[in-house]
């Protein structure tokens, strides 16, 4: 393969989910799940392809001439990471939705179409372009709320969408911002980064508004209040969730672009920042104790995650940082695969609670894969979540040690909320008169347990994905000089 | 103080360029046509021919472009012993550009009317006739050289809307007919008004010369700056009326919903672009070194977005909603009149296209699915989706883009206004124009939602809304508006270039 076609390979591998959305709403009903399912498969494979390859490099062409808009796209180091990661768990949510939804066929092109967009975003290396995917991604999610949602859906999509487009379009702002007063030429990474803006109030402020979006997609407190209605009102089967948690790529645009292009700014905030995001961590691990549907539980739990990501990425340290992408991207498989067992528990005893009981009685590796994918959640060693967890800490403790300590506190409480729920729904007696609850089916032994056996391979043997990110890390870690 | 030239006699070559004076005349031969014709032949048959008419017209248009054709010139000696050329009427390429998108809402009105004129009880020849000598006045407007020519033009559209709106035999209609007759009347006296003392200030009608003597210091005597702001003043008022700024909106969210929609589509696409290409004209040409209208156009802008956008919330009716979205849409474009010349006139110009598109195709789905012409209720939206498939995904996808969402064009247009201001030193009302979009969003997402729930209720829509022409109108908005949003260039191409935005005053 030439460099050149490599390059193109992450235009393949976003716009492919798209096609495919498009071509189901032309697929004969009864081949739509084998058409969503291939485009899938081979999204994953050209992922492969470019992990194999190193890297894609960039490719930039110009789109707007006029205004210095480029199309420019690279998939490598954490972007690749967490392409993959996307795009694996869309193939996850399309195998369940196949199964699970009757006549899937919408909630198939929305998840692909959703794909495109998630997939932009990691690939995007021009502000514009990362603001049009930013904002693509959300069109499919509002509309997976909107067809399959619960009764008091309209309220949690408005909420939604005005905290989300509040967030954006300040920085849209920003981003004029940005090229403006930094004098660059065009919109792309590249060369914003040889313009910073200099520093002073003027960076700071374009900052706030750069993270005001962020924060809102984080989330990080007190941007987080759409979260767990978003979760709640979504359907049962956990599919929008799913595609939902990958929606979290705050962390992702303040690592990329958020650290190179106001250097000095992030360094100012540095503890105002870590200290809303050690007190998101707590404050969302101690609201989910109290919950008692399953789904605002796992939201919560995802806040409380995305606090910790926050913690690392702010605190601009090299292993904190690496922890934190770490996370990041290993969050979304135990986190959605959590989202769609809880799916199915709903299908079996047609609720959501979390104080069923008994469950495990009768399906006993439904409990089973959960009280598993629930331990890596909560980040015990040998799985994926306690690499990241551990080195945020480590990181954040060579910058303010009490943050890193109050942090630290969130995973003896994740521990209490993650297992006094499974108590309650999977151990205690089973209610007199409960229906019988079907053991795992078919696939639904894949949908659990290949994200279960991907967080265990690389919370065993992580060297691959750290030695992808690790480079990636260090160069925009260098962007802040010596620190 | 320069003698007033007003009354000398045109001298130049180019007196009566048939040329750049065609586009106009083109459509005035529809009007005409219609006018007469309609004696003996269908309306249908009019609408058709009339549709025959804008697109000789436009095409017309693409082949003048870079030519740079002048009518009606004048040539006039400086001060400096060297002379200008000035023209009544220019058809430099922003006259065409804007021209094209007069143009292209002017079809998607006919071709809506086609399917709805005879249901909303406006089918006769006079409607056509109206509707072409409005597109007149608007292209004059885009096409003006001084304020004389703009007058003519903004008089002749006024005119025909009024007559437009009251058409409709109904009580509602004629209310609005009134409303907007009388509030249209007060912004053409206040615009006169103003007109007559930039002509004090500067001893000129023409933009080129009135420009000229604005930037000259020994042009302009230090006295009549007192006259100049005024009249500038005065003048932005009188626009302000027409396309409904804040706080001289009050007649638009009556007049949209009390118009029938074909109508209200036509007001509020066709009517608002030639009167911002007349002011783009104004204020980005003639008046552009004037002191003061810009900072008070600053206030106007920000008031109508914090009250388009607020109101709009507030709207149960859609066809109201879509009224008040205008107005907060003003805003946006008002945004961009705020920029530099080259930046604002390109942006303006994209926006007003991107703005026809999906306006006229949200209103044309409207016209299309309402039982009776008091529009429908965004509660009736309700699982549209799974009544009318392609034309909830056509409107969803306009509302999107009205919302600002990429990759529709609306996006695009957002972005080039808030750039446009920002560059030009109005940072805090991008940061306002940034919030209040918020408020615009769930107004949008509301309505756009709420087609996508499943419903069980009986349909509220009318049954035989879906017909050949409307939907082709939605066509040309969703296509526009998606292709623009992924390829900006294809337009912005013709936009992009900071030189043809030199020419807005005409030297």
């Amino acid at each position: 393969m030439t460099r050149e076609f490599i390059s193109l390979l992450p235009t393949f591998m976003i716009f492919l989910p798209m096609l495919g959305s498009l071509l189901l709403l032309v697929t004969p009903k009864r081949w739509r799940d084998e058409v969503a399912g291939f485009l899938a498969v081979l999204t994953l494979g050209i992922g492969f392809m470019i992990w194999r390859a190193g890297g894609s490099g960039l490719l930039s062409v110009n789109w707007v001439p006029a205004l210095g808009i480029t199309y420019s796209t690279e998939l490598s180091g954490v972007s690749l990471a967490l392409a993959m990661v996307t795009a694996f768990m869309s193939f996850i949510a399309v195998l369940y939705a196949a199964r699970r939804i009757p006549n899937p066929g919408t909630m198939l092109a929305l998840i692909l179409a959703m794909e495109t967009g998630l997939l932009g975003i990691f690939a995007a290396r021009d502000l514009v372009l990362f603001y049009v995917f930013f904002e693509d991604a959300l069109l499919p999610s509002l509309l997976m709320l909107a067809i399959y949602g619960k009764a008091g859906r309209m309220q949690a999509l408005v909420k939604f969408a005005a905290y989300t487009l509040f967030g954006s379009l300040l920085m849209l702002v920003s981003i004029i911002g940005i090229k403006y007063l930094g004098g660059s030429p065009t919109f792309a990474l590249a060369d914003l980064r040889a313009n910073v803006v200099p520093a002073g109030p003027t960076q700071t402020w374009l900052y706030v508004a750069f993270l005001a979006a962020m924060a809102v997609k984080l989330p990080l407190w007190p941007l987080h209040a759409w979260l767990p209605d978003f979760h709640e009102q979504n359907h049962d089967s956990g599919i929008p969730d799913v595609m939902g948690t990958l929606y979290k790529v705050g962390g992702y645009g303040i690592f990329i672009f958020g650290i190179t292009l106001f250097p000095d700014a992030s360094l100012e905030l540095r503890p105002v920042l870590m200290g809303l995001a050690a007190f998101t961590a707590l404050y969302a691990a101690w609201i989910a104790f109290h919950q008692t549907d399953w789904k605002r539980l796992l939201a919560y739990a995802g806040l409380s995650h995305m606090g910790f990501v926050a913690l690392g990425v702010f605190s601009l340290n090299e292993t904190a940082v690496i922890g934190a992408m770490y996370l990041l991207a290993f969050q979304n498989l135990y986190t959605g695969a959590l989202f769609l067992a809880v799916g199915m528990l709903q299908e079996r005893i047609g609720s959501v609670h979390t104080r069923v009981g008994g469950a495990m009685t009768q399906a006993g590796a439904l409990g089973g894969l959960t009280l598993a994918l629930w331990l890596a959640s909560i980040a015990v060693p040998g799985m994926a979540g306690f690499i990241g967890e551990f080195s945020i800490l480590l990181g954040a403790y060579q910058v303010f040690p009490w943050l890193a300590f109050i942090a630290g506190l969130t995973t003896i409480a994740a521990a209490a909320y993650a297992l006094t729920a499974f108590q309650h729904s999977f151990w205690q007696a089973r209610p007199p008169g409960g229906v019988v609850v079907r053991d795992l089916v078919h696939t639904e032994w894949l949908i659990l347990g290949l994200p279960l056996a991907v967080a265990i391979l690389f919370g065993v043997y992580s060297a691959p994905a750290l030695n992808l990110m690790q480079p990636a890390v260090k160069a925009v870690l260098a962007a802040l000089g010596s620190n | 103080m320069p003698t007033p030239e007003m009354l000398s006699v045109p001298t130049g070559t180019n007196l009566y360029s048939f040329g750049a004076l065609f586009p106009i005349l083109a459509v005035l031969l529809g009007a005409l046509s219609s006018t007469l014709l309609g004696f003996w032949v269908s309306r249908r048959t009019l609408t058709y021919m009339n549709l025959g008419w804008l697109v000789i017209s436009a095409a017309w248009m693409m082949g003048l472009w870079n030519q740079g054709r002048q009518a009606f010139t004048h040539t006039i000696r400086l001060p400096d012993g060297q002379s200008l050329i000035t023209a009544s009427l220019q058809a430099d390429n922003p006259a065409l550009l804007l021209g094209l998108v007069i143009i292209v809402g002017s079809v998607m009105t006919l071709l809506v009317s086609l399917d709805t004129a005879w249901r909303a009880r406006i089918s006769f020849p006079e409607f056509d006739a109206m509707l072409m000598y409005a597109i007149t006045g608007g292209l004059l407007m885009a096409f003006s050289g001084d304020l004389i020519v703009m007058l003519i033009g903004l008089e002749i559209m006024s005119l025909s809307g009024y007559v437009l709106a009251t058409l409709q035999d109904s009580r509602r209609a004629e209310e609005a007919g009134l409303k907007y007759f009388l509030l249209g009347a007060v912004g053409s006296a206040i615009l006169i008004y103003g007109i007559a003392f930039v002509y004090g200030a500067t001893g000129s009608l023409n933009y080129a010369e009135i420009s000229l003597r604005v930037a000259s210091v020994d042009g302009l005597q230090p006295q009549n700056v007192g006259i100049l702001v005024g009249g500038a003043l005065l003048v932005l008022a009188g626009f302000a009326f027409k396309i409904a700024l804040v706080p001289f909106h009050q007649w638009t969210p009556d007049v949209y919903s009390g118009a029938p929609t074909s109508v209200s589509l036509f007001l509020s696409t066709v009517v608002k672009v030639a009167v911002f290409a007349g002011m783009l004209r104004v204020f980005s040409g003639a008046l552009a070194d004037a002191p003061g209208w810009a900072s008070t156009l600053q206030i106007l802008t920000a008031a109508t977005l914090i009250i388009g956008n607020t109101a709009a919330l507030l709207q149960a009716n859609f066809k109201r909603m879509l009224a008040y979205s205008a107005v907060a849409h003003t805003g946006f474009l008002a945004m961009a009149l705020l920029g530099t010349p080259a930046t604002g006139g390109a942006a303006l110009t994209y926006y007003l296209l991107v703005y026809t598109l999906m306006t006229a195709a949200a209103l044309a789905i409207v016209a299309a699915l309402q039982r009776t012409e008091a529009g429908m209720e965004v509660s009736d939206l309700r699982g549209l989706y799974y009544r009318h498939p392609g034309y909830a995904v056509a409107l969803a996808i306009c509302l999107a883009s009205l919302a600002g969402l990429p990759p529709f064009a609306g996006f695009f247009g957002k972005y080039l206004a808030f750039q446009a201001a920002f560059q030009n030193g109005y940072v805090w009302l991008s940061v306002l124009a940034a919030v209040t979009s918020v408020a615009a969003l769930i107004y949008y997402l509301r309505p756009g939602m709420l087609m996508f729930m499943p419903d069980r209720t009986p349909a509220r829509e009318y049954a035989n809304g879906q017909r050949p022409p409307t939907t082709l109108a939605v066509g040309l908005g969703v296509a526009g508006v998606t292709l623009l949003g992924i390829l900006p260039n294809l337009w912005y191409g013709w936009l992009g270039n900071p030189a043809i935005w030199q020419l807005l005053a005409g030297r």
